[in-house]
């Protein structure tokens, strides 16, 4: 079982965020315990008089080297479409890399993507040579619009960014699943538990990318690598078929020649 | 008259033009030594158009660099 992304195959089906932790030590003990092979990061202003964002970047490259990892550079902090594919251009030259996870705000108290622009932005990037993937809210008509366009990676939220909320809508996600077979779906955002994360590979979706989760943990490496197997508990299950749901009680162990069974009436 | 890279405003003379190799020089003494991308007035440019890149009055630029993200 793999993640395909564009093509490549990833044996690795958890993208992880780079923000929050404590330290970039626990940051770097955190990513290679989650054993991902994508690893998320952004741009900001650059403040000459500040060194520790160079060095940062350094780390980081060590650390997505030593693991054979891939960047996804992101657009966070972007409200409109025109701002989103300049940074993702500028991304592209820094970072070598096509891939982009896109990311346009409509909202800025649950921080919601804005579906009109995103749809706007994924356009002209994909017309960019772009390999777009967006992250949007879990309304399967967006979704299906995003993949139209050729988004071939989707991520609907699963709660708002940063909220360890869980699946707020499992309904939505499994629709999405159902009605974008050949899509690849990754849950994105608002995963607070390894569970959460399992839930939905148990639905069929190829991935999960979080950050949150594990950098706020008290152990972050640890939790780390709870979520890894968490995923591959859920893959597998998926892989494996779980069983439909019956609403009536039915006994596991064989009823026939139940000792001291009796007739209700018996006397 | 003004140009501004990253919000920060740096005096141009009136009619006055530089090249964006020469205005980052403004912001940054050492340019090579760091990973960056710019944007002139909100449109990407690519490293190759920094010397044929004129900047003049009011424009704004962004130097933006690496950062963690989820």
């Amino acid at each position: 079982m793999s993640l395909n992304i564009y093509g490549t195959q990833l044996d690795s089906r958890l993208l992880i965020g780079s923000a929050l932790y404590p330290s970039p030590e626990v940051m770097k003990q955190a990513i290679l315990a989650s054993e991902s092979q994508v690893v998320t990061l952004s741009l900001k202003r650059q403040n000459p008089n500040e060194q520790s964002g160079q060095q940062i970047w350094d780390y980081l490259q060590e650390i997505v080297a030593d693991n054979f990892a891939y960047l996804l550079p992101n657009t966070a902090g972007c409200k409109t479409a025109k701002e989103a594919v300049t940074l993702a251009q500028m991304s592209r030259e820094i970072f070598k890399t096509d891939w982009i996870k896109l990311e346009v705000i409509g909202d800025d108290y649950n921080l919601q993507p804005d579906p009109i622009e995103l749809l706007h932005a994924a356009e002209q990037l994909i017309n960019n040579g772009f390999k777009v993937l967006p992250y949007c809210t879990d309304d399967l008509v967006l979704c299906q619009r995003l993949y139209d366009l050729g988004c071939e990676v989707i991520m609907p939220w699963a709660s708002p960014i940063g909220t360890g909320k869980g699946l707020m809508n499992p309904y939505n996600l499994e629709t999405i699943r159902l009605r974008l077979p050949d899509a690849t779906l990754i849950l994105d955002a608002g995963i607070g538990k390894p569970s959460d994360a399992c839930l939905a590979m148990e639905m069929g979706y190829d991935g999960v990318l979080l950050n949150s989760a594990i950098a706020l943990a008290d152990q972050p490496a640890l939790m780390a690598k709870a979520f890894s197997q968490a995923l591959q508990a859920g893959a597998q299950a998926y892989a494996a078929g779980v069983m439909p749901q019956r609403q009536t009680a039915h006994p596991s162990t064989p009823t026939l020649d139940t000792p001291f069974w009796h007739q209700p009436n018996y006397q | 008259m003004k140009i501004h890279i990253n919000g920060t405003a740096y005096p141009l003379a009136s009619k006055q033009s530089i090249t964006l190799t020469n205005a980052l020089t403004l912001h940054f003494a050492q340019p090579q030594k760091s990973t960056f991308a710019v944007a002139l007035n909100g449109d990407f440019v690519g490293k190759g158009d920094y010397e044929h890149t004129i900047i003049t009055a009011g424009d704004s630029i962004d130097v933006l660099q690496p950062i963690q993200g989820g």
